[in-house]
């Protein structure tokens, strides 16, 4: 730890933070800060973010509260060279919520197909039935594209993100961050 | 479309491979220009944080098929300093077996130069950009010229905790060669085992160009233009010389860059479609392409991982990206009765962060699993790393596909399958890894997913003449005397180790031997 202990270890809320419009203004946010505040949305609707976050709550607990559905709804509306998500470098072609929107469509016609109502309103038991399906492509008649183990592997990276890529989630798991340089720019 | 002043050199891509062209012809006097895709990076800016380390990948469009479809957009380099602004910096070499593999195996292909003739420029490159290692101990394996500049990095238990098990097995460690400063060295600082290094080290104890061949380029004279997408290289009429490259810049503007040598340094994928889109009329199917070799011989080394869960403490979330240890023991054997063929290579100790690192090492959990998975991996989880090698294959390639980038030209299309020999290789790695993990003692051991596919080498090779390669040892296409080609795509074979090193080597032998027949090479 001699090397370590060196370091400026990042503390407090900031590092994770993105650029967040509120009343007009630019402000540097934790996406889990700019759900609690309620800020609005750019891109996604109401409906699409209640949606997306049963999905990757689903997948990782506490995503809903870390801000997930401010998190993808902020990263499709930079430009796209920007975007920090996992889905740019697996190739997608922007604009990326195509992708977001895509999946959760497929998500839905299949749930209704299943259980006559959409994923958000299953009970946790079938949400978790369901994606575990989902992850082995096992859905019958899916509706993609995408294929159901590309949402699976893009829905949980991005929820992985908001949960245990910043400080907050560093300091969850017990382990020390060491940031060379805090995330606290404009991403 | 504006036409800029004629320059000596245009290189075409702002990675290592480019960097050292820069360095080298600046060195020389010779005026420069570097033509890079993406942005010009400051490594001080750089973000501790694997969401926003995303930032500084990226790669133009491509489609990617085949049995094992390459994960080329996370194995391109994007901006100035290319993919080794995130590499893990293990800087191992291929081994004096991998430049005669048809010769000894009968399989593959032979490259037209020795490790002989690479040694001194293993040597060059490891004083260049800062090397810590103990060459002594890898002296067992190959000749190693000079000792490394620095001593190994400080090692961690979740390297040292396998030390034990792999002597057992067979395959004695040495640690490995990585290009991060140990101690202080040409100005740049020590690692301080933060473990951010793949996601740009803001320290400069990370050996990329940002600190070594690009920063020495530019102050040497070389200009670096970011933003600034080549899309077609030029030739004069009769089709026997490069006159320039077209590209647009930021502003989507197209410009001309006459030159009287073009380096086309831009990766294994991207340098093949830049040399189909040129295609003229005295070059109907792509420059330097008459033997058909162009986008050929594709390779990716199978990667695998073994993991291992410890009730103890592993310090898995400090050190280095880098691994801590390597074996080539049995490397030089390269056959192995229905198990494959290829030499395997096994590496160890690095640090992991939560988002990437340990979630990625059960992608079969989701839900409570996985928040209980992610609390005992914190402290807890290692693995063995694994790469295999691969067969330079025909059918392996880039070509042109029929959709089209935002400037109506075609983007490439990556061809790429293992063949049985690879998937042997691969089973073996993963199985003696599995062995040795077990032997740690940890209290969960499992064989990741795979096989996964590293790095991309190979599509323009270096051979004796035109009736086997698309270039000489050099880098000098046999069709173009002043069109030269950098990086890991002239590799005929591939080893199985992490290439820039050897990439490095090759690409200093050659702009050496263009600065020093610049004037009988140059339009
Ligand atoms: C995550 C990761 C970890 C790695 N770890 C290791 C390791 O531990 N050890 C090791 O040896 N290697 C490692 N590598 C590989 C190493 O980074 C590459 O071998 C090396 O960067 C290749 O250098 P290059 O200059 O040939 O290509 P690149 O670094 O890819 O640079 C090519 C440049 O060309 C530019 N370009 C592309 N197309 C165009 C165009 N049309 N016009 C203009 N510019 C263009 C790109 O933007 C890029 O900057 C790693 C790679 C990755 C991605
Ligand atoms: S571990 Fe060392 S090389 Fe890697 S980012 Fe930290 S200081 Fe840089």
């Amino acid at each position: 730890m001699d090397n370590i202990g060196r370091r400026t270890f990042v503390r407090g809320a900031t590092a994770g933070a993105l650029a967040f419009t509120v009343g007009g203004v630019e402000v540097l946010l934790l996406p889990s800060e700019a759900r609690a505040q309620k800020v609005p949305l750019k891109i996604l609707s109401a409906d699409e973010a209640l949606r997306l976050e049963a999905v990757s709550e689903t997948l990782v607990p506490g995503a809903r509260d870390a801000g997930i559905a401010h998190f993808i709804d902020q990263q499709c509306s930079v430009p796209p060279h920007e975007a920090l998500l996992g889905i740019r470098i697996n190739n997608a072609r922007p604009p990326f919520v195509n992708f977001y929107r895509a999946a959760l469509n497929a998500i839905d016609t299949a749930c209704q197909a299943q259980h006559g109502k959409p994923f958000a309103q299953l009970t946790a038991q079938e949400q978790t039935a369901f994606i575990g399906t989902m992850r082995v492509g096992k859905h019958p008649d899916w509706k993609g594209p995408p294929p159901q183990g590309a949402i699976y592997g893009a829905f949980r990276a991005d929820a992985v993100d908001v949960v245990y890529g910043t400080v907050e989630g560093f300091e969850k798991l017990g382990v020390p961050y060491m940031a060379l340089v805090a995330p606290k720019a404009r991403w | 479309m504006a036409t800029q002043e004629k320059v000596d050199v245009a290189i075409v891509g702002a990675g290592p491979s480019g960097a050292i062209f820069a360095d080298v012809l600046a060195r020389a006097g010779k005026k420069v220009v570097v033509l890079e895709f993406g942005p010009d990076w400051d490594y001080k800016q750089f973000v501790s944080s694997e969401i926003w380390g995303r930032r500084i990948k990226h790669a133009p469009p491509f489609q990617s098929t085949g049995r094992n479809p390459s994960g080329h957009g996370s194995n391109a380099g994007w901006g100035t300093g290319g993919a080794m602004i995130h590499f893990f910096a293990n800087w191992p070499r291929m081994a004096p077996v991998d430049f005669k593999v048809k010769s000894q195996y009968g399989k593959g292909l032979d490259w037209p130069i020795s490790y002989d003739d690479l040694l001194p420029w293993f040597d060059r490159a490891a004083d260049d950009i800062g090397v810590s290692g103990n060459a002594q101990a890898e002296r067992r394996w190959y000749p190693v010229g000079k000792d490394y500049p620095m001593p190994p990095l400080k090692s961690f238990k979740q390297g040292d905790i396998f030390n034990e098990a792999f002597a057992k097995h067979g395959y004695p460690l040495a640690p490995m060669p990585v290009a991060i400063n140990s101690t202080e060295y040409k100005g740049r600082p020590a690692c301080v085992n933060c473990g951010w290094c793949h996601v740009g080290c803001a320290s400069g104890a990370h050996g990329t160009p940002l600190v070594s061949h690009l920063r020495d380029a530019r102050a040497r004279g070389a200009q670096v233009r970011p933003f600034s997408y080549v899309t077609r290289v030029l030739t004069n009429q009769s089709g026997d010389r490069v006159t320039g490259v077209e590209y647009y810049d930021a502003k989507r503007e197209q410009h001309v860059q006459p030159a009287g040598v073009v380096v086309l340094a831009a990766y294994a994928a991207e340098t093949p479609r830049i040399m189909f889109n040129s295609a003229t009329d005295r070059h109907p199917k792509g420059l330097a392409n008459k033997n058909e070799l162009v986008g050929k011989y594709l390779m990716c080394h199978t990667a695998a991982n073994v993991w291992a869960l410890f009730d103890e403490d592993v310090q898995n979330y400090m050190g280095t990206q880098a691994n801590q240890f390597m074996s080539y023991e049995h490397y030089d054997n390269k056959t192995r009765p229905s198990k494959g063929f290829g030499s395997i290579f096994l590496r160890t100790g690095a640090a992991m962060k939560p988002n990437v690192g340990l979630a990625s090492a059960r992608p079969d959990l989701f839900g409570a699993p996985l928040a209980d998975f992610m609390k005992r991996a914190a402290r807890g989880l290692t693995r063995i790393g694994i790469f295999g090698e691969q067969m330079p294959l025909l059918e392996n390639r880039v070509e042109l596909a029929s959709d089209k980038d935002e400037f109506g030209l075609p983007i490439a299309r990556i061809t790429h399958s293992y063949d049985a020999d690879a998937i042997g290789s691969w089973e073996y790695g993963r199985e003696e890894a599995f062995a040795i993990a077990k032997a740690a003692n940890p209290k969960e051991v499992w064989r990741g997913g795979g096989p996964g596919t590293a790095h991309l080498i190979g599509g323009t090779i270096m051979g004796t003449d035109a009736s086997n390669s698309v270039t000489n040892s050099y880098g000098q296409t046999h069709e173009l005397a002043n069109l030269y080609i950098a990086g890991a795509g002239l590799f005929p074979t591939e080893g199985s180790v992490n290439p820039t090193n050897t990439i490095m080597a090759v690409t200093l032998r050659g702009a050496e031997h263009m600065a020093k027949n610049f004037s009988t090479i140059a339009s």
